[in-house]
């Protein structure tokens, strides 16, 4: 086809749908609206978030703008054009980009600079402007050097910077991000939304963004949020944020400084007017006023279970050191820390600091060149070491691991078997691994009901959290969790925190793998820093971020939290930014000047 | 890690027949197999052994990765090599035991036999393996066999398959390492018991694997369909397969070198 065909002409609107509908069969016969008559417009160069939880039509609603799905109903017009019209197809098609979740599934060529020029070559696109075009499009996204490099040999965020630079050098009026950011830690997030960002000022791109990050959403001109398939708000962030209540009935969560603004308000029983949402500086400059102002009498503290620290050690590790091959650098080295019965530790620093090669080595998957790995033995009273082979299996029974996207595990016929699978491997009697799966289903929300079914049928946190119950029904006392919550809707993330919470409650050890600053913030009791291999830090959070500004030279990010309150400190004095939960934090700046605060 | 897993065992290089454009290179691989096949007369066969050792030292590849490359195939030279010796017979007796005789010309025979099989095993890794990257050699394939699309091969689909396929080796190699791990942490063996419980560890690796795979090829599919892939229609090229003046040149040159052999064969034939 000749690529000056493709042309198309000046145009307002990049999209406007109106009542659109995207059906599909389900097994039991009947159809299902994915898309239920939304309607909703997109601007040239305008910004568009689509929040909403898993499985609420987001992904569909993007396809049918790119024309991988086609609307059952109702009218859809891409850049002012029909898009039920067969003309229009490849002029609709090849001005719009769209980058995916997985980077690894979204990669064509076999070189860098091969798979920037899958999308141009399908255009017939003829050299030299080709090679122009790709030049260009890496030298755009900064990855000129990688270019006959394999793609395999690319972190995730360069992974998907590529996917950019694909979508670029095809030229594109319109890029749709469904989910492009949930598989990338916060530094490559930020610098993958910074491009975006730049591209949309340097060529008056639209941008549709799929995204569970409400920070993220707070970016965007404006903000969809879709629920079974209805899109139930839209509008300019304060305007969708400032509902509130239907924010967080549709599953979805405020940005950490809106949610510090309602805790604080709910003590003065108002419900913030949509100014104090504009911004975290108009959300900080309400609570401000509120806090001046008089405190109703009937205010009140919510009492707190002290919890009682224990002191047992259960897992110990000594100098580890480990090298993937012997003449490089060692990956991991000098790493020191315990782990106690009953407490959350949190493991956190950039990709490819070691936090994958150090925790395969607590449960022995990996064995360590230098140091030691120990973990308590209750039935013999003393510490095995995971440097005896024989010992391995004593240690598999008490640390259980579960690695990121856990799901991609399961492969037995049914949620049954695969639950048991670890208990049978165990040697447990059938009765024995039938009780142990039983106590382990309420743990993590595993309905008896889908026992029979094939795991394979699941939604995705239904797989997660079948994982997580067939690692739990080894009865360990220490959990290994690399990123749990990773990929998750909010809802989903918050779900299996509060599940991590009450294992933690009732005894168990847990080593927490996170991303997500304010979240091990809040959940852990200690956190344990790595950078580049080393061990940069290990204590508790309230150590790592207090005044000190060590976490800067660890570059790392400060939970969302603690920045609001750092400004907030400026005014009272009192505020205690060492307290990483929002209704803590909220008590700590409504009761504060009483002079109630006492540091735990 | 795994990271950096090639396929095929090329040696990366900036030799005259790395730098060959590859339609040429298995143009010469033909020729030269048939060499070798028509070269049966000692010193044909020493002939082209010096031909093969031209390819050699062109190619600036150390000799220990050209020998490598035979190891795979000692067992069947060493298992012809036996078959010959001791099932043809011809000329004088050399030894004899019980009902095994070797002759002469059964030596000659199974010398000479063993020998080509170990030029054609070099000339290929020379020509092939060692100095083309498995994607030049798609390419090589796709143009070479565009005369197909005539009776409706789809050449290009072919080769987008292949080359997807080499794309997802380092992927799929890494994805296997990460479920082994998450297996064994639930206590599956892969490498104690006997061959039927190992077979069963595996299951729990391989179904994983290929459940996922197939979640990749279809995301894959609609990430190929949203970048406008409409098969190999129209579709342009980054790096097509261009033949320079010097890849005419070497082309007649080692043309030219591979009938040395058989020039040798005739010429002392005649006398």
């Amino acid at each position: 086809m000749d690529p000056n065909e493709r042309n198309i002409a000046d145009y307002e609107q990049a999209v406007k749908a109106e009542e659109i509908l995207f059906a599909y069969a389900t097994n039991s016969g009947s159809d299902v609206l994915a898309v239920d008559h939304a309607s909703f417009s997109v601007q040239k160069g305008e910004y568009i978030a689509i929040l909403g939880r898993n499985g609420s039509g987001k992904s569909t609603l993007a396809k049918m703008i790119d024309l991988l799905e086609f609307p059952d109903g109702g009218k859809l017009q891409i850049f002012e054009l029909p898009a039920d019209l067969d003309e229009n197809f490849w002029k609709i098609r090849s001005h719009c980009g769209m980058v995916f979740q997985n980077p690894d599934n979204q990669i064509v060529g076999t070189t860098v600079e091969e798979d920037v020029a899958f999308g141009p070559e399908n255009l017939s696109v003829p050299l030299p402007e080709l090679a122009q075009r790709v030049e260009k499009a890496l030298g755009y996204v900064g990855l000129s050097e990688k270019a006959d490099k394999q793609p395999a040999s690319l972190s995730g965020g360069q992974k998907q910077k590529l996917a950019i630079a694909g979508v670029l050098a095809m030229e594109p009026k319109l890029l749709i991000l469904d989910e492009s950011t949930s598989m990338l830690d916060p530094k490559a997030r930020d610098e993958f939304l910074r491009l975006v960002q730049r591209m949309r000022q340097d060529k008056g791109i639209s941008v549709i963004h799929i995204t569970h990050d409400m920070h993220e959403a707070y970016l965007a001109d404006r903000v969809l949020v879709m629920d079974k398939g209805k899109i139930r708000l839209q509008g300019t962030p304060p305007e969708v944020f400032s509902q509130v209540d239907t924010i967080r009935e549709l599953g979805l969560e405020l940005p950490k400084w809106a949610d510090l603004l309602c805790e604080v308000a709910k003590f003065y029983k108002i419900s913030p007017e949509q100014s104090a949402f504009l911004s975290e500086k108009s959300a900080e400059e309400k609570i401000r006023e509120l806090l001046r102002g008089e405190r109703p009498e009937d205010a009140s503290r919510t009492v707190r279970d002290v919890k009682e620290p224990d002191d047992k050690v259960i897992l110990k590790v000594t100098d580890l050191a480990y090298s993937y091959s012997k003449k490089e650098e060692p990956t991991v080295s000098g790493i020191n820390f315990d782990v106690r019965k009953g407490e959350i530790l949190a493991i956190i620093g950039h990709s490819g600091c070691g936090k994958t090669t150090v925790i395969s080595h607590l449960n022995g998957i990996l064995r360590p060149l230098e140091g030691k790995v120990e973990i308590w033995d209750d039935d013999e009273n003393h510490f095995i070491s995971t440097d005896k082979n024989t010992d391995i299996k004593k240690i598999r029974k008490h640390v259980g691991l579960l690695f990121q996207y856990p799901e991609y595990q399961l492969f037995e016929e049914t949620v049954e078997k695969d639950i048991k699978f670890g208990p049978k491997k165990l040697g447990y009697d059938d009765e024995k691994c039938e009780r142990l799966m039983r106590e382990a289903l309420p743990l993590v929300g595993v309905s008896e009901q889908v026992l029979k079914r094939s795991p394979f049928e699941l939604s995705g946190g239904q797989k997660r959290r079948v994982a997580f119950a067939g690692v739990l029904a080894m009865g360990p006392d220490v959990l290994i969790l690399d990123e749990p919550a990773a990929g998750l809707d909010p809802a989903g993330q918050k779900e299996i925190f509060g599940y991590i919470e009450k294992l933690r409650d009732q005894g168990r050890s847990i080593v927490l793998v996170s991303h997500d600053m304010d979240e091990a913030a809040r959940i852990a009791d200690r956190i344990l820093v790595l950078k580049k291999g080393r061990q940069v830090f290990f204590g508790t959070p309230r150590e790592l971020f207090a005044g000190s500004n060590d976490y800067v030279s660890m570059r790392l990010d400060r939970p969302c939290l603690m920045k609001t309150m750092l400004d907030l400190k400026k005014d009272f004095p009192y505020a205690d930014e060492g307290l990483f939960d929002v209704s803590e934090a909220a008590e700590s700046l409504v009761f504060g000047k009483d002079g109630e605060v006492s540091a735990p | 890690m795994m990271k950096d897993v090639s396929i095929g065992r090329f040696v990366p290089g900036n030799s005259v027949i790395h730098r060959l454009d590859p339609r040429v290179k298995v143009f010469l691989f033909v020729l030269y197999m048939v060499t070798i096949f028509l070269a049966n007369r000692p010193i044909a066969v020493m002939a082209t052994f010096a031909v093969v050792l031209v390819l050699a030292l062109l190619s600036k590849i150390p000799p220990m990765e050209i020998l490598r490359s035979v190891r795979p195939i000692v067992f069947i030279m060493i298992f012809i090599f036996l078959i010959n010796i001791f099932t043809l017979r011809s000329g004088e007796v050399l030894w004899s035991w019980w009902v095994l005789k070797i002759t002469s010309g059964g030596l000659e025979r199974a010398v000479l036999l063993t020998f080509r099989l170990l030029l054609l095993i070099l000339a290929t890794s020379i020509l092939l393996t060692l100095t083309t990257t498995p994607l030049k050699l798609s390419d090589a394939l796709e143009s070479l066999g565009s005369p197909l699309k005539v009776i409706h091969v789809p050449v290009n689909e072919m080769a987008m398959t292949i080359s997807i396929a080499l794309r997802f080796i380092p992927t799929l190699v890494e994805e296997t390492d990460k479920i082994m791990k998450a297996q064994s942490s639930r206590g599956a063996e892969y490498d104690t018991g006997n061959i039927f419980q190992r077979a069963k560890g595996y299951v729990a690796v391989l179904v994983p694997l290929f459940v996922s795979a197939f979640k990749r090829a279809e995301e894959l599919a609609v990430a190929m369909d949203a970048r406008c892939y409409q098969g190999g229609v129209g579709k342009t090229k980054l790096h097509p397969l261009r033949m320079k003046g010097s890849d005419f040149m070497w082309m007649g040159i080692l043309s030219v070198l591979a009938f040395v052999p058989l020039a040798v064969d005739f010429l002392t034939k005649i006398k």
